[in-house]
């Protein structure tokens, strides 16, 4: 794969044409999630050929989709009750968005677009409207719970890029992030916007060993799985009172 | 060292887990409790989901509860005839508890009625408990002795479908067991608990069972229903996690051991105004949380349910 990139990198320099383009590669293409797993990154990198200094490379990582409650707590005789307020159908379970230049000019405008395309445009109000602007408060209300579980990230990190034709880029994930493909998109766009060229990986996360076994049968062969837990139980009283009446003999 | 729990879905400290499962097993080795009262409101603390605290509760007493009976029938300590019967009221007790639990959990409150039930619960138990050795502690000071179990002639013994139970030498109706069990069954679904603390009164003052058979034939009683209940909720709610109730199994079945042989050096009434204080604590501490204002009066929750 380095080889390959190296091959493009030499074929793109020497290219007359000389269009903006973007390849790429990941240190990682599998993340196993067993009951030990505390987080990991994903190294992103790649080579460009930009066709002036005013493109910037964007890096995307769009996590698989689930769908999500906001619940807000309300008092009801002195006791706080959760009541579900808002649902969003099917949005990414993590994104991460980040770009080579911090000080591109529509950076604002490129967040927002992604924004309404992955999350906003999936919300389904639940509870009436208290006031008139409560849509723009789910929406901030998202945002920010999703910033605070480390599921949202919009430009906080840069993408480094290394004498304007290698870029490299660290994706953080979570310790608890959900399984299932996450994709990796490389895009490079100008002052406009505009997309010139674009690039994408993939990385599969998924849960192993008892995690994997324990979660995938409670939820698919649920009879199975709780008949196994009562006979583990059972087993492990019976050992624990055997074991015990053999010690203090 | 932080394991991920699968079906919890949280990460937790395996030692945390290790201790409290000991420490819980030990008090239940000195008391003769099953701990699920205490068990189940601390892992709720911990910020495991309270319909997986219950559930996966259900399944460790099941485990404890077994062990236990084993020593209880070599000793032929278990009136099986009332067990069964029990157990027939228990099972009724525990489906319709989960059926309740499934559908409180599909309206999203599962977390506010299971804190609700266990503020109620364990406000009375523990100051009748304080209450109780409080009057003891006086009593034995005054070195009267005037703790004497009679036999009475009560409501019981007009009720019909009398039946004989040779183990516990008593000719009564079927219909009080059946109710009782019942009442223990739904007890253990809605708060993954064994329910001993209820069961065994019930059985000396209500049913009137001599005091030799009661311990046995209630963890037979118990053995059966968490273990139903573990099923049960497994199949209709999807919250047992077994790695959790694993943990909790190695951990109790170590401590309780150790309560078990430990001579302690306070006085028994001393303790249980301890364990009473503990109970009264954890309560306190469930109330606080519905009642104060949260940080954030926001948060998220996943999947197309509530």
């Amino acid at each position: 794969m380095r080889a390959l990139i190296f091959a493009t990198i030499f074929l793109f320099s020497t290219s007359p044409f000389s269009l903006s383009s973007v390849i790429s590669d990941i240190d990682k293409s599998d993340i196993e999630l067993s009951t030990r797993f505390d987080g990991t990154s994903i190294l992103v990198f790649g080579a460009l050929s930009p066709e002036n200094d005013d493109t910037s490379l964007l890096v995307e990582v769009v996590g698989p989709s689930t769908s999500v409650n906001i619940r807000k707590k309300v008092q009801i005789w002195g006791i706080w009750v959760n009541k579900k307020i808002a649902h969003f159908q099917d949005i990414p379970s993590f994104y991460q968005i980040s770009i080579s230049n911090p000080e591109h000019p529509i950076l604002k405008e490129i967040e927002n677009k992604k924004l309404k395309s992955l999350f906003y445009d999936f919300l389904e109000i639940t509870s009436k409207p208290e006031d008139g602007n409560v849509v723009e408060q789910y929406y901030e209300e998202l945002t920010r719970l999703k910033k605070k579980l480390g599921k949202l990230n919009t430009f906080e990190k840069r993408v480094n890029i290394i004498d304007k034709k290698l870029f490299s880029h660290r994706v953080n994930l979570p310790k608890k992030i959900h399984p299932g493909l996450y994709k990796i998109k490389m895009t490079l766009i100008d002052q406009q916007g505009i997309e010139l060229s674009k690039s994408e990986q993939s990385v599969k996360v998924s849960k192993v060993g008892v995690q994997e076994f324990l979660s995938y049968n409670s939820k698919n062969n649920p009879v199975f799985y709780g008949l196994f837990s009562v006979i583990i139980a059972l087993f492990l009283g019976f050992s624990a009172a055997q074991l015990f009446r053999w010690l203090y003999r | 060292m932080q394991i991920f729990l699968p079906i919890a879905d949280v990460p937790v400290d395996l030692f945390v887990l290790l201790i409290l499962g000991a420490a819980v097993g030990f008090l239940s080795g000195v008391f003769g409790i099953g701990g699920g009262f205490l068990m189940t409101p601390l892992l709720i603390l911990l910020g495991i989901p309270a319909a997986v605290a219950v559930a996966t509760e259900a399944n460790q007493i099941a485990a404890s509860s077994f062990s236990g009976v084993l020593a209880h029938l070599k000793r032929r300590a278990v009136d099986f005839k009332m067990g069964n019967i029990l157990v027939v009221g228990g099972l009724l007790g525990s489906a319709v508890g989960v059926e309740v639990f499934r559908i409180i959990k599909s309206y999203g409150q599962i977390e506010l009625f299971v804190s609700l039930c266990y503020i109620l619960f364990l406000g009375s138990i523990g100051t009748l408990m304080f209450l109780e050795s409080l009057s003891t502690i006086q009593r034995s000071r005054k070195s009267e002795n005037t703790l004497k179990q009679k036999k009475k002639h009560n409501w019981i013994h007009g009720l019909p479908f009398k039946t004989k139970f040779k183990s516990s030498n008593l000719y009564i109706s079927a219909i009080p067991p059946v109710i009782i069990g019942f009442i223990i069954g739904i007890l253990a679904s809605i708060m993954g608990v064994g329910g001993g603390f209820i069961l065994i009164p019930a059985m000396i003052y209500i049913l009137g069972m001599p005091t030799k058979v009661v311990i046995g034939t209630s963890l037979y009683q118990i053995m059966f229903i968490t273990a139903f209940t573990t099923f049960m909720h497994a199949t209709q709610n999807k919250t047992v996690d077994l790695l959790l109730a694993l943990i909790l199994i190695v951990g109790g079945v170590l401590g309780a051991q150790l309560g078990a042989r430990v001579t302690v050096k306070l006085k028994a009434e001393e303790i249980r105004i301890l364990l009473a204080i503990i109970v009264l604590l954890v309560c306190l501490k469930l109330a606080l949380d519905l009642m104060m204002t949260p940080n954030d009066l926001f948060s998220i929750t996943y999947g197309s349910g509530s």
